[in-house]
């Protein structure tokens, strides 16, 4: 049995059920297939069914609200009220054959051989263990585990100790209440305190592993030592084995919380521990203390009386529902007597009833029925969720059913397609060194305090690393060419110890355009990227800016500024020395941009401006400027003239070589001219057109080829 | 010259220029030189006036049949010359080489997924809403009922940021949020990354996506829960499939179900893929616990709801044939390419 740690499990853990033995509760007429369908349709999901010595082992999955359905007379329950039959419990009276210390020392099974000085016991801490029973079971013979006790708990997959121990196990797995059976001749001082450990208290437990006990871990003591860290695991030194001769056997409840964490800090989980944790039936444990000793003295032996300590205080539930209230919310129509009747079989009183109001009393071993609305499910889960009409809800349907990032989101992923990008999505946890490879570009750093390793340990402060890892995956791969981009979250520590998680882009190109029957095979530049991201961006109308920066993981770095609204990324070829960290033999270009202040200024909505009527006139020309001048200022230097008639400013061209002046180039732009009123006239053209050469030669001391 | 041998010149030139020509611009060049305004025909026509009243009649009529003659000779030339480009560049043309890529990308499956998701519960009037990853301990289990130190903790082995932070283990943590700031009736739906501490294999990942989803009004019934989730499974996986749900038990939902469609592997049969039962486990949902309600201030005699949640990468193994979970972020072209 374990616990399940995969899916929205919630704590469920797996619990096994022999077919043969549920029968031993119940007249059933169902088959293993039968039973198995209907456990899971009611909430103890069956996962595989097998052939075990003519018996028929399930494995069910047990959700962490239902301990009561963690042994068989519990499963037994569900199965009587799913097939509406009698649950048969067994007699837990000891019968009055059996010689009992009080009165007699002679008994059927002839003389008891030892004679005992009392036990005592004591709880120290009433808040960790409110109950503690133990008794005295008196000349045993421990053999090893055989016949029907053996076969059953080794059909539910437990190892057969002895037959003491065996029968231990077996009222656990009947009836859900964990016991633990001491050596007597073993516990010192003829004592047992329940009492929390000291620090630094050690015990060496069944399992034969010493372990370090620390202050508020509760412990069965005797006078001298720990013998038991309560519910968990019992210790080494008392138990029981082939020469003992009696018993002293512990059935208790101990706090759920105290079990739960002490068995975390040990990192033990047993068949004990958890049941315990999720809360043992109070109803059950002096029951199953007379089940055992009864079992355990059936070949000879006394039973000691119960030696009681504390007291367990029951505090009946009991709960109103209208079952029209319960049908109109389930929208399932249910009805007063078959309710009842299954409040009935799952243990519940149901103590009066007027016309379809029902007062419930809900039986301790199950606490996790609350309210009206607990009984709700409970009356739904037998009724079976496969009966429920499917029907649909009054709508309200949002106006507002995308906000306007998601938008902004969702076109540019598919711009981003369309221009030959494929998307990625890589691990949000990187390590330490990947985070910190890229310097100058990231804010306080966020770490995780329990990593699953180191490799995952820090929330990753950008998208290179992701991305250059893709790059180097398929690189290996042989696959040399690469468009790829990412959407992903970047995230900081905010100085008032908040956090920033900021939507972002990041963009690679590698390798080729490959050729085809119009163009040869192209290397993928600086442009190639630049251009994805100018004409992406320009459909949502945002424009960017890009001037070069400095940057230790970059070669010919840009910054990227969103037109009039600052810096929001960079851009540039990743240098060799951060390639060769990857593996990566080939260029890299590569981009990241922060989307969050894209949202900003991106519009969605399309505005249409009327189609000019009138044709604009074109003219190009060259310009020779130093091989320095970046494009962009002869661009501007038009531009702000912000001349009416001035529509367009396109590159053609820029040539430096053959008929150029070392240190110089060549730039050849062309520009539109009109208006939308009218067409112009040539003598406007040509006045308008020597106002830009004139404002070029003026500002940027070019000349015109 | 006399007119009419004018005439008959005019005629012969036309002959013999339609004879050498072979392309569809010299033809024009023709049409132009005898047809035009200022064609050859046309100046014979413009000096009717000049000639002698007996030879205008018979000038003017010979010209314009001329005309009609001329017209009908291109037009056939014209039909021949294109009839024979068309069936040069059809022989010079192969079909079988490889086109010229527009160069259209992929987007990610689970992308895709998510989109498909959202896409049927956005008919539907639901909205998308988001929140953080890393959330403070109160969204992500206190609201949802889920105390520390419950057993139901346990499936939270999660990741602890610092202090009351942890890296959220679902998105349910978007449900509080959403229903803090609105007043029913809500009608959400929400994607997102979420973490739990599981060591990476073929069907486990630290890092994958679910959906979640919500509504809250004041009629909403169990019933409607099921219809809406049944309308969900067979827009995503077909017509065909069978739903079925099964009790289960989640802190922030009561009832709480897990929702099982047929294997479409095997028709639920059983196979491989489901295990031999014939049922794969999709989602968990289940009526908002009102524990839950009380933790945003709702009305909980007034209202109610239902919530529903699944992860993505399931779903996409399930829809798309993926046996490996790993497969989703290697980013493989080879294996991001086959999904559109």
């Amino acid at each position: 049995m374990a616990a399940r740690n995969d899916g929205n499990c919630f704590g469920a853990v797996i619990m096994k059920l022999s077919y043969n033995w549920i029968k031993d509760y119940l007249d059933l007429a169902a088959t293993p297939d039968e039973l198995a369908r209907a456990l899971t349709m009611s909430g103890s999901e069956v996962g595989c069914v097998e052939d075990k010595d003519g018996d028929k082992i399930m494995e069910l999955e047990i959700t962490s609200n239902r301990p009561d359905c963690l042994n068989i007379i519990g499963l037994a329950r569900e199965a009587s009220a799913v097939f509406d039959i009698d649950l048969k419990l067994p007699d837990f009276a000891i019968p009055k054959k059996v010689p009992s210390f009080a009165k007699a020392s002679e008994g059927r099974h002839g003389p008891l051989s030892i004679v005992h000085s009392p036990i005592s016991c004591l709880i120290q801490d009433p808040n960790l263990c409110p109950y503690y029973t133990a008794r005295v079971i008196s000349g045993v013979k421990v053999l090893p585990g055989s016949g029907k006790v053996k076969k059953l708990i080794e059909a539910l997959g437990m190892r057969s100790v002895n037959n003491i121990v065996d029968i231990t196990n077996f009222c656990l797995m009947e009836l859900g209440q964990p016991l633990h059976a001491f050596d007597l001749d073993k516990i010192e001082g003829g004592k047992i305190i329940v009492r929390v450990a000291k620090e630094g208290e050690k015990i060496v437990t069944i399992d034969g592993v010493e372990r370090e006990l620390h202050e508020g871990m509760l412990v069965i003591a005797d006078a001298q030592k720990p013998v038991a860290i309560a519910g968990v695991m019992g210790g080494l030194g008392t138990e029981v084995t082939d020469a003992t001769k009696n018993i002293l056997l512990e059935s208790a409840y101990f706090n759920p919380l105290s079990v739960r964490r002490t068995a975390r800090k040990l990192a033990i989980s047993t068949d004990s521990s958890y049941r315990f944790e999720r809360g043992v039936d109070k109803g059950m444990i002096v029951n199953s203390s007379n089940r055992a000793a009864t079992m355990m003295t059936a070949g000879g032996g006394g039973i000691g009386a119960l030696i009681e300590c504390g007291e367990l205080k029951v505090k009946p539930v009991e709960i109103n529902v209208g079952v029209g209230a319960m049908a109109r919310i389930l929208g399932v129509p249910l009805e007063v007597g078959s309710v009842k009747k299954v409040f009935t079989r799952l243990g519940m009183t149901v103590c009066a009833s007027k016309a379809d109001q029902l007062t419930v009393r809900v039986p301790g071993f199950r606490e996790d029925i609350k309210t009206a609305t607990d009984l709700g499910e409970e009356a739904l889960r037998i009724y079976g969720y496969e009966k429920v009409p499917a029907t649909m809800p009054d709508i309200f349907p949002s106006t507002v059913r995308k906000g306007h990032s998601r938008l902004v989101k969702e076109r540019l992923t598919e711009l981003l397609v369309s221009s030959g990008l494929s998307e990625i999505i890589t691990y949000s946890l990187i390590k330490e060194a990947a985070s910190d490879r890229f310097s100058g570009i990231t804010g306080n750093k966020v770490s995780l305090m329990n990593p699953l390793s180191e490799d995952q340990k820090f929330l990753t402060p950008h998208l290179l690393d992701g991305m250059l890892k893709a790059v180097s995956f398929n690189l290996n791969r042989k696959t040399k060419d690469l468009g790829l981009f990412e959407i992903g979250k970047i995230y900081s520590e905010r100085p008032d110890g908040s956090y920033d998680e900021i939507d972002t882009l990041c963009l690679a190109f590698t390798g080729s355009r490959p050729a085809n029957v119009a163009e040869g095979a192209r290397e993928f530049g600086f442009y190639d990227l630049k251009g994805v991201i100018e004409n992406v961006l320009s459909r949502v109308r945002v424009e960017i800016d890009l001037a070069g920066k400095d940057m230790d993981f970059l070669s010919g770095g840009a910054e990227i500024s969103l037109r009039g609204k600052g810096p929001a990324g960079f851009i540039g070829e990743v240098t060799k020395n951060i390639l060769s960290q990857y593996d990566i033999e080939q260029k890299v270009f590569i981009l990241q941009i922060r989307l969050q202040d894209i949202y900003r200024t991106a519009a969605i909505k399309s505005v249409h401006n009327p189609i000019p009527r009138f044709p604009f006139s074109e003219r190009d020309i060259s310009i020779l400027c130093p091989a320095g001048t970046e494009y962009g200022s002869v661009r501007a230097s038009i531009m702000d003239l912000a001349d009416d008639l001035v529509r367009s400013v396109d590159f053609l061209d820029v040539y430096s070589g053959d008929n150029i002046p070392k240190g110089m180039k060549s730039v050849t732009i062309s520009i539109q001219y009109g208006l939308s009123s009218r067409t112009l006239e040539a003598d406007e053209i040509e006045k308008a057109h020597l106002k830009v050469k004139s404002a070029l030669s003026s500002r940027l001391g070019v000349s015109f080829r | 010259m006399d007119p009419a041998k004018l005439l008959e010149e005019i005629s012969k030139d036309f002959g013999l220029s339609l004879e050498s020509c072979n392309d569809i611009r010299r033809l024009e060049e023709i049409r132009t030189d005898y047809l035009g305004r200022k064609g050859k025909l046309n100046l014979v026509l413009k000096d009717i006036p000049s000639f002698a009243p007996e030879e205008r009649k018979e000038v003017g009529s010979r010209a314009n049949l001329l005309k009609d003659d001329f017209s009908i000779r291109l037009d056939a030339l014209k039909f021949e010359l294109e009839k024979k480009l068309k069936s040069e560049t059809t022989g010079s043309l192969d079909v079988t080489l490889p086109g010229v890529e527009p160069g259209i990308g992929t987007r990610h499956p689970l992308t895709l997924t998510i989109n498909r998701i959202c896409d049927i519960f956005v008919s539907l009037g639901f909205e998308i809403a988001e929140g953080p990853e890393i959330e403070s301990e109160f969204y992500n289990f206190e609201a949802l009922n889920i105390p520390l130190d419950h057993p139901s903790r346990d499936a939270f082995d999660t990741f602890y940021v610092k202090g009351k932070y942890v890296l959220r283990s679902h998105t349910s943590n978007v449900q509080i949020r959403l229903m803090e700031k609105n007043e029913p009736p809500v009608q959400a739906i929400m994607p997102g990354r979420v973490y739990r501490p599981d060591a990476v294999d073929a069907s486990h990942s630290f890092m994958f996506h679910q959906v979640e989803g919500l509504l809250v009004s004041e009629t909403v019934r169990f019933s409607d829960l099921k219809g809406i989730l049944m309308n969900f499974c067979k827009s995503m996986f077909g017509p065909d499939i069978k739903m079925r749900m099964r009790p289960h038990f989640f802190p922030f939902t009561e009832p709480s179900v897990e929702v099982d469609i047929s294997c479409a592997n095997c028709a639920g049969v059983g196979c491989r893929v489901c295990s031999g039962n014939g049922w794969l486990e999709i989602l968990g949902a289940g009526m908002v616990n009102p524990k839950v309600f009380e933790a945003v201030k709702y009305d909980t005699s007034k209202y109610r709801g239902f919530a529903f949640g699944m992860g993505v990468e399931r779903i996409a193994m399930l829809l798309y044939g993926i046996e490996d979970i790993r497969l989703f972020y290697e980013n493989d072209v080879r294996f991001l390419r086959q999904f559109a």
